[in-house]
């Protein structure tokens, strides 16, 4: 859709993950350094939301463009969720759940591609 | 203290000797991985029946089943009462029945499932994230249940946490 708004959210989703390993490795829990990074980022995701319901007219088929407009709400909720879940947890799995939910942004931007590539 | 975000502002995350809860330490991860699913599996199965469920009625009503498993599952572990938790346990174990039922169905009869499921081919188009994690929840019960019937907890009934 927005290429260059993809590449910049896969870097900062990637700066994410790699705080968290950071802070696995530390054994560190979630602090302000995690909590703005991720916060970054999920501003950059409502930001993509706009963009891309203002584009979603251009896939044609009603089921894509409904998967499509899905994708680009349910990724706002997992970095929030993750953080809120890691916040609560006071051992090192806390920064496993925000590297996975790291990850699972990271897939669902490329769904997002690969849907509006195949359709748009 | 102006610089104190830089240095060790953090408790170590040394792994606390707390009371076994199927929604704490590993549990979270458990918990984060089903609300996951849940989501993914209740806004598919969503999608499918209100756009196109004559295409597949079959492969539909199964995602909207194994959404509600999902939702249970989650909730249950969670939770992490004695009631919740045998929730979850009977979630879980429908989970890894419907996997391998619908997995091998859908290898041996194509035809059967037109249209995917979270659970067709063993969960293939999910990474077997499906038929993992059953088996790794399973696993996560019986091992916290065990740890606090060792604590001495008698029956292991944790009680509620409040936060």
């Amino acid at each position: 859709m927005l290429q260059p708004l993809t590449v910049v959210l896969l870097v900062a989703t990637g700066v994410v993950c790699l705080l968290a390993v950071h802070h696995l490795w530390r054994r560190r829990l979630v602090d302000d350094p995690l909590v703005l990074v991720a916060a970054a980022t999920e501003l950059g995701l409502v930001g993509q939301l706009v963009v891309g319901l203002t584009k979603a007219s251009a896939i044609g088929d009603g089921a894509e463009r409904a998967t499509f407009i899905a994708y680009l709400f349910t990724v706002l909720l997992v970095l929030p969720a993750a953080v809120v879940i890691a916040i609560k947890e006071k051992t090192q799995w806390a920064m496993a759940v925000v590297l996975g939910a790291a990850v699972v942004v990271a897939i669902l931007l490329a769904r997002l591609q690969q849907v509006w590539t195949l359709n748009a | 203290m102006p610089d104190n975000a830089s240095h060790h502002d953090s408790v170590p995350a040394d792994f606390r000797q707390e009371r076994p809860h199927t929604g704490h330490g590993f549990g979270r991860l458990l918990v984060a991985v089903y609300g996951l699913l849940a989501l993914a599996a209740t806004g598919r199965s969503i999608l499918q029946i209100s756009e196109y469920f004559d295409r597949a009625p079959v492969s539909y009503v199964l995602s909207a089943l194994a959404a509600v498993i999902y939702v249970v599952a989650t909730v249950g572990l969670a939770r992490g009462d004695r009631a919740s938790v045998r929730l979850a346990t009977i979630a879980l174990t429908v989970e890894l029945l419907g996997v391998l039922v619908v997995g091998a169905i859908s290898y041996a009869v194509p035809s059967a499932f037109p249209d995917k499921t979270v659970w067709s081919h063993f969960g293939s188009g999910y990474g077997y994230v499906p038929l993992l994690l059953p088996l790794l929840g399973l696993w996560w019960i019986r091992r916290t249940a065990r740890a606090s019937a060792a604590s001495g907890m008698g029956g292991g009934e944790p009680a509620r946490s409040t936060d």
